[in-house]
């Protein structure tokens, strides 16, 4: 039933200008992987580049057996669950549920009666004769969920399903939407542009910018080792900075920055260190200390901000301008020197630009 | 004082409004009940008068009959180039629109009058229908009920186009998006999805086409003559021709009345099926 | 979107567009045709048509009539037309819903029938001069499209603009001129425009407005085509037309022809 996606070397064209370039990306039988990025980026073109309501200009999208690069969009046999939901307003809540199966010339008992099976499913049998625009955000959404669903769709595809939706609900849906998935074991591509909930619900996630993938990866993959500055900025390291070494005494690397200020770092803890690297670490990975033989930038601190679990600081290191955490039980003053110490296991070397 | 403001600001339109317009097409309705007394019928002397004369009775049903079939063709020939006019790309959309924009901004008088020359005995049709030898010698197409339909459909599908375009325009692309991929073929869709969601905005271009057609004056003034009198000629015969005032105020009230029972009726309709006002 | 429309809607939509659009052409080739009775093709060409509309008089007489009613119309209906559109947007809570009905009203009744009231209560009754009548009539006509397309620009027109300049200590009165109305401008121009056009091209109000020596263009085109049926006709509707394409070429220049099919 279900089927992997695998899209290759797709390049896409709105008019003159080219919005995707030589794109590659498979999603395997039953996995769920994100397209994840700013407006713009390009992976809302790549789901409506498979969905068939955009045409490429080179490249192909196959499903399973089936090559899709050609093909109508009636005829591809995908589950697609829209941003506004797009139910349709003149037909009922299982009337839309039903609408997929009446296209594949299911007969009238077996319309209803599947379709009340899927409406059970997301908890909605006792709204099956309303009309959407009775419904609330979320059992709108529930009802997308289940028209896409009953036609037992060999891939599943969300168009930032949940932007519409407030907070709190956003979180229980997109556990129910994970929940429903795995269970089925469906292929599904997902759209979105919020990081927490690419990362909670997809079994891998790949961060888009300007038309082209930067980093495809395990939520955890991404979250510590970003491959590249880009991918280092998106997932939230604040402080990227250019290092080259001055020296090496075995595993013991001694770097400089522009600035001519020295840090030691250690190649046991943070893997091989070219000879010129960035270094990335979080707010939270950099340990203000008021030692001032600690290893580390000598930096003086700026404004303070209080974050609830820490203190956060603006930091100047020579021309450097950093963000650093400290513990909530030594607030610092501005003006303040002190020694900012990389902690080794949440920062990442990059290759440089 | 916010309150006053608002009034000040409103009172020269509504003024303007209630005693140049309400006013005197309520004496007109009012001159319809005559003086009590006079005649057989009493007040409605006025209407007996309108509906016992055969000639009348016959303009007020031609008039129902033109603006019907004006209607339905102007529907279904609007519909069509709407829906292609609709599904096309950008830029040849927007030609389209103003080749449809331009006959609407030409005025009624003008574009009666190109019928005038074409359906005339020496007209391009007779012209083409001889060269062709489908008749021998010219064929009488003014002054015929068809001769009005076919101008007044002319007149009136650029309008229908144009807010049929709206109707179909409205209708989210997501929804023919959603409806494909849950399987659904261009025909499919149209039936299923589109001409439901288009049927208010349908009763509302019949609507201004329907009443539009049944109240105009030129186009049945010059293609149809008085041997194909509407309720406009009618109207304007009864007045400046026979100054029969009374008379001409009946058909004012008929063609009143059918308007805005006509109108009240479709908008609560349209209303009642719009699906997303729910 | 990329779906293709089947070919057989897009021939009958080719011949709705010549439909439309050939008997317009045909009018065109009428006004040039050298001959004393309409023809097309034309026979022979010649400009001595347009000529001849400047020659009758009653033609360079009602062209000016046409050109007073809708400028000085629409211009009234505008000055009125505007604060009544305003009060309903900004004063909407304080006033009745059966304000905004009965500012339909002059779309609603039909045209000749508010002609023929006009002839009787106006022209005959209260005796005004046949000219004022016309006028009156034309404000009349034009009225509620200058209420509606402002009232639709207004729509969309944030107030909050209006009270962050008079909290800035604008006076109301100067806000609404110098905050509220050049943010409404493509609609009143939008709304100045179809009222002219309207106004230009109405019939069924003029037909009994008019009077000894005073009609519009409309009117003694329908006189004109009773008497002779010359090519001076087609040549005053070409005429027309050109004004027509001027006005949608400064539409176009200005503002977007969406405006005009809105």
């Amino acid at each position: 039933m279900t089927q992997p996606l695998i899209i290759e070397n797709i390049t896409a064209h709105y008019g003159t200008t080219k919005v995707l370039e030589n794109l590659s990306l498979s999603v395997a039988e039953g996995e769920l992987v994100s397209l994840l990025g700013a407006s713009g980026c390009g992976k809302t073109t790549t789901l409506r580049l498979v969905a068939g309501f955009l045409q490429p200009t080179s490249g192909t999208i196959t499903l399973g057996p089936k090559n899709l690069t050609r093909l109508a969009a009636h005829q591809r046999d995908i589950g697609l669950v829209f941003q506004n939901y797009a139910l349709f307003p003149h037909l009922t809540v299982r009337e839309n549920v039903a609408f997929g199966l009446k296209q594949r010339k299911f007969g009238g008992t077996e319309r209803l009666k599947r379709a009340s099976a899927m409406l059970d499913r997301v908890g909605l049998a006792h709204l099956a004769d309303r009309l959407p625009g009775e419904l609330s955000g979320g059992q709108k959404q529930r009802v997308a969920l289940a028209r896409a669903l009953v036609i037992e769709p060999p891939l599943l595809m969300f168009d930032e399903p949940l932007s519409n939706l407030d907070a709190k609900l956003r979180v229980d849906m997109r556990v129910e939407i994970r929940q429903l998935q795995r269970a089925n074991g469906t292929t599904a591509l997902y759209v979105t542009h919020d990081q927490e909930e690419a990362f909670s619900i997809s079994d891998r996630v790949a961060i888009m910018h300007q038309g082209r993938i930067m980093q495809l990866d395990t939520p955890e993959v991404l979250y510590q080792k970003p491959a590249n500055a880009f991918v280092a900025n998106f997932v939230g390291f604040e402080n990227l900075l250019a290092l080259s070494v001055t020296a090496r005494d075995g595993a013991l690397v001694t770097a400089q920055t522009g600035d001519g200020a020295l840090m030691t770092l250690s190649q046991d803890q943070l893997g091989a260190i070219p000879d010129r690297f960035l270094l990335a670490t979080r707010a939270d990975g950099l340990q203000v200390t008021t030692d001032p033989a600690a290893p580390g930038l000598t930096a003086t601190l700026g404004l303070r901000t209080y974050l609830g679990r820490a203190y956060q600081y603006q930091a100047k290191a020579g021309a450097l301008a950093l963000v650093a955490n400290g513990p909530l039980s030594q607030p610092l003053d501005q003006g303040a020197v002190v020694t900012l110490t990389p902690n080794p296991e949440q920062c990442a070397i990059l290759a440089p630009e | 004082m916010k309150r006053l403001a608002g009034w000040m600001l409103a009172t020269p339109a509504t003024l303007m409004i209630a005693l140049l317009l309400v006013l005197p097409v309520a004496a007109t309705i009012g001159m319809t009940f005559g003086a009590p007394g006079a005649g057989t019928w009493g007040v409605a002397q006025p209407y007996a008068d309108f509906f016992t004369s055969g000639f009348r009775r016959r303009v007020l049903w031609r008039t129902f009959e033109v603006a019907g079939w004006v209607t339905v063709i102007s529907l279904a020939g609007g519909l069509v180039t709407a829906y292609v006019v609709s599904r096309c790309p950008p830029r040849v959309k927007s030609i389209l629109i103003v080749l449809a924009v331009f006959p609407l901004l030409t005025g009624v008088v003008v574009r009666s009058f190109a019928w005038l020359v074409l359906l005339g005995r020496q007209g391009m049709v007779n012209n083409v229908l001889q060269w062709s030898g489908v008749t021998d010698a010219p064929v009488a197409m003014l002054y015929t009920q068809g001769a009005v339909i076919v101008a007044m459909v002319y007149i009136f599908v650029p309008l229908m186009v144009l807010v049929l375009v709206g109707v179909l325009e409205n209708i989210p692309e997501d929804l023919l998006q959603a409806s494909s991929s849950l399987g659904a073929g261009p025909v499919a869709s149209f039936l299923q999805v589109t001409l439901p969601l288009a049927v208010p905005g349908l009763i509302v271009g019949a609507v201004l086409v329907f009443t539009a057609s049944f109240t105009s004056y030129a186009t049945p003034h010059l293609l149809g003559g008085t041997r194909q009198m509407m309720m406009g000629t009618l109207l304007h015969q009864q007045a400046m021709v026979a100054f029969d005032w009374p008379g001409a105020a009946v058909v004012a009230a008929i063609m009143l009345v059918v308007i805005v029972a006509t109108v009240l009726l479709m908008t609560r309709l349209a209303r009642r099926m719009n699906p997303m006002t729910t | 979107m990329s779906t293709r429309i089947h070919p057989v809607l897009i021939f009958f939509t080719v011949l709705i567009y010549i439909f439309l659009l050939g008997p317009l052409v045909i009018i065109f080739g009428a006004a040039l045709s050298d001959t004393t009775y309409l023809t097309f093709p034309p026979q022979g060409l010649t400009l001595r048509w347009f000529e001849n509309i400047w020659n009758i008089s009653a033609f360079r007489r009602t062209i000016v009539t046409s050109l007073q009613m809708a400028f000085l119309g629409t211009f009234i209906a505008l000055i009125i037309g505007i604060p009544a559109a305003y009060a309903l947007n900004r004063h909407r809570v304080t006033l009745p819903a059966s304000l905004s009905t009965l500012f339909v009203l002059p779309i609603l009744v039909p045209e000749i029938v508010i002609g023929f009231s006009l002839l009787r209560s106006v022209t005959v009754e209260a005796g005004v001069p046949v000219w004022y009548a016309l006028l009156i009539g034309h404000t009349l006509l034009v009225l509620p499209y200058v209420i509606r397309v402002v009232s639709a620009s207004l729509a969309s027109f944030d107030f909050s603009i209006e009270e962050a300049a008079i909290s800035l200590g604008s006076p109301p009165a100067k806000t609404f001129f110098t905050i509220v109305l050049p943010n409404i401008r493509s609609g009143m121009i939008a709304a100045f425009i179809l009222s002219f056009i309207t106004s230009i091209n109405d019939v069924s109000i003029s037909l009994f407005l008019t009077g000894p020596g005073i009609s519009t263009l409309p009117i003694q085109l329908l006189a004109h085509m009773e008497q002779f049926f010359d090519p001076t006709i087609a040549s005053v509707s070409v005429v027309l037309m050109l004004l027509t394409i001027l006005v949608m070429v400064i539409v176009e220049r200005t503002l977007g022809l969406a405006i005009v099919a809105k």
